[in-house]
């Protein structure tokens, strides 16, 4: 192609790719500056028509897009076509991919595309330039997958994984990488249906052992595509998924505990909590020793302290004997709490108002009092105010109990949670609040004497 | 909580903004989020059509924003904008368009707007070398100027810097006096206070953060139907106003009642607004002060606590978990948390930025999904801090940078916590976080990747930004950002539960309160230019509620301008996906149109700004006195010197009868059309008679006084300021050694001999200060014909003229508001045009002596 060389040039000099936005003193650069500047006359030369008129039509089919007008855009597009003549280089090279991109979301939105127009357009995109080829094949890809062509997407994706240009670029790598490991997902889906068929099969059938061979032959082809971008710092969540499924289908317990323990502490990893929860479940599913499982909720419970396995945590901790365990079960359950989203969670309170019972029986008064400095301003009106009482009344009687009796217990029986709902007349829970205001007066912190 | 159990495939990279090899993960466009991955295959394979909800469309009801409440009754000014600041000079076009500061013109505006100022102090420092009064300096000190012949001196010149205008000696010993002192001090001094000011505009008019946030606010009232608007008004945006508001399901919000209001001491910037436990809040932020007003049930507001914030603040939270706290952040870098309890509480303290050095001092704090934890935000990044915890210590939330794959140059501009709206709702963790190019939604538990990531591409800063709950059970959550230009866009965001954040379907953009002209009857061309400005105002709040007992959901959106309007809009959610309930377009309604008359009408009677200053009339020519006296004004021209002064039309009860001589291109030149007639008369070859006729009536008894006293005028204005007129310059010849360009002048100029003795007849009109000047004109042309008559002619057509063109000199006087710049520019004008017209008169009035048909009466007109 005869820009290639152009390309080659504007590859290198990549940093003036920002064309609109200019920086001022600041080093800050503002999208609107160009704006401000066109207002100002200047007595120089003017942009030439040619630029006037695309980068008035780009406007347009933005506008278009953003009204949803597909048509409109659509026509629009068909007019901004004509940049690729642009005598400006750089815009040139610039050009297919802004008319990937805005082409792309109008051949996805417009009523009258269909997959057809998309693979004509994709397959003309992907040859203007070199530069944007593995973007828009993988793109591609994604879109024949949510249209359920899976081996359109694989083909596709085939072609673009053997493509090479140049020097292989570090850039160029990751999009390679990406590019395999889409396919070992696709793979991956082939070998999950293959699994489901398998498994109405019989054992003993000649067709068993066919298909049994088609799947491994799947896997290691998936183990090799998917293994490389594994390596690469990110959030991989479905490759790692499917990738461990298919090693512990094969018995490969050892080759998936390493891939996940990897892709939970390795430190150049973002810390993605489902790291941790995919290793936990992991962990669980080979029946690991409780000690091993608290360690990695322990991290987990670092990370997000609000995540539902907090709770299977807590029962992890309380049925520990270590004393330091019972003591962060505590920890744990106050944390959960602390959030906003858990607020009206009845499983923890539940839990808090028992363990808070067993704690303060057990004589571990230090650690209620240690958890509970640090939101004795705060939880009374977060947790125990007179609306919540109310509300939680109205709302779900269960978990008013369960607060009312948490609230007695830290605050004593002058809290006005516990003196509201103590003093509601319910049939049903008559002899349950009875009971709250039992352990009240037993346990409560405030007052440990009575 | 629960996590999405699947994130989106991202590639992490740490670095700096705009580090340049990383593949672009956010290349995908806005349906890269419709493309979750399948969890699994089979279910996707099924349904292969795209479950998408490609149909939501918030439809507008009318193409833009009406006007809610009658127009604020002060005058509003636009401003300074971009061509006040900017160098208009000729720099061709580029690639990467820059932005200079025209300090240069600044400054030279400003040296002759305010000279006063600029050099009276100066002037009184250099007393001692100057002479104001007495004819010669006699001194023998050559530090002393005459000031009155320096006047005389600049007074025939180009006041803009001719660069054919020759120095004289005086001159050019003054400016060697005063140079090093009122070129170096001035520009000095002016220049770098002016350059810095310049700067500081500059950068407020590209961003403007002051109304980070926005300062309208909406608090729900008894039912869903009614509320109240929070707003400034006042000119100086310092009555925070309430304004009940009816929300009718049927038809357009209607304003209930007047408006309660209270009166701050500062600007308000910001509104918040945050009903906790069953209990409105109101907080609002000024420049350095901070207060917080709890509103009841029946929306009166009691004030609760007055913060003053000594650096200045610049944003203000309300906790949405605890009735009552609130979270201030300074400029100093410091974030505050203020509770009921504890009173204030100081929680981070860090002058410098988060990530990198950036010199912004805009500091940001909102609340999280813990109670006790923050986010503190700057220009760079966003941290989270435990209010409870060490200080110092914190998380990185979001990072300016590569893990965000931000682009060179990319700022937070906003960031904000989207807090719990409903039960089915978004994950209560997410923080929204808009720079100038893209949005980011950040999940708190997974800090420093973004969940979702779209370019918005608003030409104008994201200052706003509202998520609202889900306007039907199932639907996704519409998102409003908006821009300090009136952009808006709305987004709809899905994933709840185990699913990751993304967007439903494509953002669209709504119309902004410039949209809305077409609802305007069209006006006479100042004042639609004044509604334009008025409708182009910056927005500096938004605010949209949705009532949510509609059976059909309508959204309601509130929008306050700059100039305090409030204009509203509402946006049906449009019933079923289909592709033709796109096209449909809203149009006027009578009542529409109806609203914005009335409201018109009101905006035009609020009486313009006052311009933002009024710059001095003095100038020196009115020091020496009228030179040029005007005769009799004919009444048209000032009236309409008057109405362009006050800006209005003219009318035609302004000019009275308009004189017979005014007509503009009549077919029939009126009876005192001295030029036509003196053209046909020549043009017939009758020239010499018409001067006859021209002589005569000159000569008549009603001219002849009146001249004469304009000339006792003169002197005594001369009089009164040097005494008496010294003609010994005169005297001397021309070729004086201050000819700062003997080159310009082919010949030495040989005065000739006719001309010296009917000096007295040409100088007959000419008043004697200028007769020099004359004369130096006169023998700069090339007199190779002259006559005694040649010379005698000019005589009276000099007085002709002198006669007629005073008229644009009356400017100065009946205009004291215009800037002086143009008056000094018009009398300058006046001035070459009136001594070229003498300087050509000699060879021009050859032509009708020499002979009568000569081909040069065309040119007669290029001196007048």
């Amino acid at each position: 192609m005869s820009d290639f060389s152009e390309e080659l040039i504007r590859s290198k000099t990549e940093d003036d790719k920002e064309e609109s936005c200019v920086f001022s003193g600041t080093g800050m650069s503002f999208p609107w500056l160009q704006k401000h500047i066109g207002t100002v006359e200047t007595g120089g030369k003017k942009e030439k028509d040619f630029a006037q008129t695309t980068s008035a039509c780009l406007g347009f089919i933005q506008e278009a897009l953003l009204k949803h007008q597909w048509q409109q855009a659509a026509d629009y597009m068909h007019s901004y076509f004509q940049i690729l003549e642009d005598s400006d280089t750089h815009k040139r090279q610039a050009a297919p991919e802004i008319i990937w991109k805005l082409g792309s979301e109008i051949l996805f939105y417009h009523p009258k595309s269909s997959v057809e127009t998309f693979n004509t357009f994709a397959d003309r995109m992907k040859n203007i330039g070199v530069m944007n080829y593995l973007k828009i094949s993988l793109q591609h890809a994604l879109y024949l997958l949510h249209h359920g062509m899976l081996e359109d997407a694989n083909r596709n994706l085939s072609h673009a994984e053997t493509w090479r240009y140049g020097e292989k670029s570090s850039s160029q790598e990751v999009l390679i990488n990406l590019i395999q490991a889409y396919k070992g997902l696709l793979q991956y889906y082939t070998w999950s249906k293959k699994k489901m068929e398998l498994s109405t099969l019989d054992e003993d059938d000649y067709a068993y052992n066919t298909a049994s061979q088609n799947m491994f032959d799947h896997s290691w082809k998936t183990s090799v595509n998917l293994r490389a971008l594994i390596q690469t710092p990110g959030i991989w969540d479905p490759f790692v998924k499917s990738y461990v499924e298919m090693l512990e289908f094969y018995g490969d317990q050892d080759g998936a505990r390493e891939v996940l323990t990897n892709y939970a502490y390795d430190e150049k990893f973002p810390s993605n909590p489902n790291a941790h929860i995919y290793l936990y479940n992991f962990l669980k599913r080979e029946k690991a020793p409780r000690e091993k499982l608290i360690s990695v909720l322990k991290i987990l419970y670092q990370i997000v302290p609000s995540h539902k396995l907090m709770l299977e945590f807590h029962r992890l901790l309380r049925k520990s004997e270590k004393e330091d365990h019972h003591k962060l079960g505590l920890e744990v359950l106050f944390g959960v709490l602390d959030f906003a989203g858990c607020t009206k969670n009845i499983t923890a309170w539940k839990y808090l108002a028992k363990y808070l019972r067993q704690t303060l029986m057990g004589n571990h008064l230090a650690w209620v009092q240690e958890e509970w400095n640090s939101r004795k301003n705060w939880w009374p009106s977060f947790h125990f105010s007179s609306f919540w009482a109310k509300s939680d009344w109205k709302e779900d009687k269960a978990l008013a109990c369960e607060k009312a009796l948490v609230a007695g217990l830290l605050l004593g029986k002058g809290c006005r949670y516990f003196r509201f709902i103590s003093k509601q007349d319910d049939q049903v829970l008559r002899k349950k609040i009875k009971q709250i205001k039992k352990s009240v007066k037993k346990h409560s912190v405030v007052n440990p004497g009575l | 909580m629960d996590f999405p159990s699947s994130l989106q495939p991202t590639l992490f990279m740490t670095g700096p903004l705009g580090l340049s090899n990383v593949p672009d993960m956010s290349f995908m466009c806005s349906w890269r989020d419709a493309l979750t991955l399948p969890e699994s295959l089979p279910k996707n394979s099924e349904n292969g059509a795209p479950h998408l909800s490609t149909g939501l469309l918030w439809e507008p009801e009318t193409p833009g924003p009406l006007p809610l409440l009658p127009p604020s009754p002060d005058p509003w000014d636009p401003g300074v904008t971009a061509q006040d600041l900017l160098f208009r000079g000729g720099f061709t076009f580029r690639r990467k368009p820059q932005a200079v500061l025209d300090v240069t013109e600044q400054l030279s505006r400003f040296l002759w707007d305010h000279g006063d100022i600029a050099f009276a102090p100066l002037g009184k420092l250099m007393l001692e070398n100057f002479k104001l009064e007495g004819a010669q300096s006699r001194s023998k000190k050559k530090t002393v100027v005459s000031v009155k012949r320096l006047l005389q001196d600049l007074g025939g010149h180009q006041p803009w810097g001719c660069p054919w205008a020759f120095l004289s000696f005086r001159q050019r010993r003054f400016s060697i006096l005063g140079g090093p002192v009122l070129g170096k001090s001035v520009a000095n001094l002016l220049g770098e206070l002016l350059h810095e000011e310049l700067a500081m505009r500059w950068e407020q008019l590209l961003l403007d953060d002051a109304f980070t946030g926005g300062a309208l606010a909406w608090v729900p009232g008894r039912t869903a139907q009614v509320g109240q608007l929070v707003y400034p008004a006042g000119g100086a945006l310092d009555k925070l106003r309430f304004q009940e508001v009816s929300l009718t399901p049927g038809g357009d919000p209607q304003a209930l009642g007047d408006p309660g209001h209270i009166q701050l001491r500062g600007p308000v910037r910001q509104v918040v607004t945050c009903t906790v436990q069953g209990e409105s809040l109101l907080a609002v932020r000024s420049d350095y002060h901070c207060a917080l007003w709890k509103v009841s049930k029946q929306g009166r507001p009691t004030p609760l606590q007055v913060l003053q914030v000594g650096k200045g603040a610049t944003g203000i939270s309300l906790s949405p978990h605890l009735p009552g706290e609130l979270a201030v952040c300074s400029r100093s870098g410091t974030v505050c948390l203020w509770t009921p309890q504890d009173g204030l509480q100081q929680v981070y303290k860090d002058p410098e930025t988060l990530v990198f050095c950036d010199p912004s001092s805009w500091r940001w704090a909102d609340f999280t999904a813990h109670p006790r934890v923050l986010t503190v935000g700057d220009r760079t990044g966003v941290k989270m801090i435990d209010a409870q915890g060490p200080p110092g210590c914190g998380l990185l939330l979001f990072r300016g940078g590569a893990e965000a794959s931000c682009q060179k140059g990319e700022r937070v501009l906003l960031t904000q916590y989207l807090g719990e709206c409903g039960p089915k709702s978004l994950h209560p963790t997410l923080h929204l976080i808009c720079t100038q190019f893209s949005l980011y939604l950040v999940d708190e538990r997974l800090p420093l990747v973004p969940m979702l990531k779209w370019n918005h591409d608003l030409p104008s800063a994201p200052l706003w930004a509202q998520l609202l709950p889900p306007p039907r059970p199932g639907c996704p959550q519409p998102l409003l950002l908006g821009g300090q230009g009136g952009h808006l866009q709305l987004l709809h965001l899905a994933g709840e539960g185990a699913s990751a954040p993304r967007l439903a379907g494509p953002p669209q953009s709504l119309p902004s309160s410039s949209d809305s002209l077409s609802a305007f009857p069209l006006l006479e061309p100042k004042s639609q230019w004044r509604l334009q400005e008025r409708l182009k105002a910056p927005t500096i709040g938004l605010v949209a509620t949705i009532p949510s007992s509609a059976s059909e959901p309508v959204l309601s959106l509130f929008q306050l301008s700059a100039a305090g309007d409030v204009f509203h809009q509402r946006l049906r959610l449009q019933a079923g996906p289909g592709p033709n309930s796109c096209a449909s377009t809203a149009s006027w309604t009578p009542q529409a149109t109806a609203c914005c008359s009335r409201w018109l009408k009101d905006l035009l009677k609020v009486p313009p700004a006052p311009p933002v200053w009024a710059a001095p009339t003095f100038s020196h020519r009115r020091l020496l006195g009228r030179m040029e006296q005007r005769e009799v004004e004919p009444k048209g021209p000032e009236a309409l010197r008057a109405a362009m002064a006050e800006g209005r039309l003219l009318r035609q009860r302004d000019l009275g009868s308009l004189p017979s001589a005014e007509p503009p291109p009549a077919p029939e030149p009126g009876p005192e059309d001295e030029l036509s007639t003196r053209l046909e008369a020549a043009w017939e070859g009758q020239m010499a008679a018409w001067w006859e006729r021209q002589q005569g009536r000159s000569s008549g008894p009603g001219r002849q006084p009146k001249r004469r006293k304009r000339r006792t005028q003169l002197s005594s204005t001369f009089s009164s300021l040097s005494g008496r007129l010294d003609l010994s310059d005169a005297t001397s010849p021309p070729h004086s050694p201050d000819r700062a360009s003997p080159e310009a002048r082919p010949q030495p100029p040989v005065t000739p001999p006719s001309q010296e003795s009917t000096q007295e007849l040409w100088a007959q009109g000419v008043p004697s200060e200028r007769q020099q000047t004359l004369r130096d004109y006169m023998a700069r042309l090339p007199l190779q014909k002259d006559t005694p008559r040649g010379v005698s002619l000019p005589l009276s057509q000099t007085s002709s003229i002198r006669a007629t063109p005073s008229r644009p000199q009356t400017l100065p006087d009946g205009t004291a508001e215009l800037p002086p710049r143009r008056n000094t520019l018009r009398g300058a004008a006046m001035s070459s045009s009136q001594t070229s017209s003498i300087r050509a008169t000699p060879s021009r009035q050859q032509a009708p002596v020499l002979s009568g048909s000569q081909p040069h009466r065309k040119k007669p007109r290029m001196g007048f």
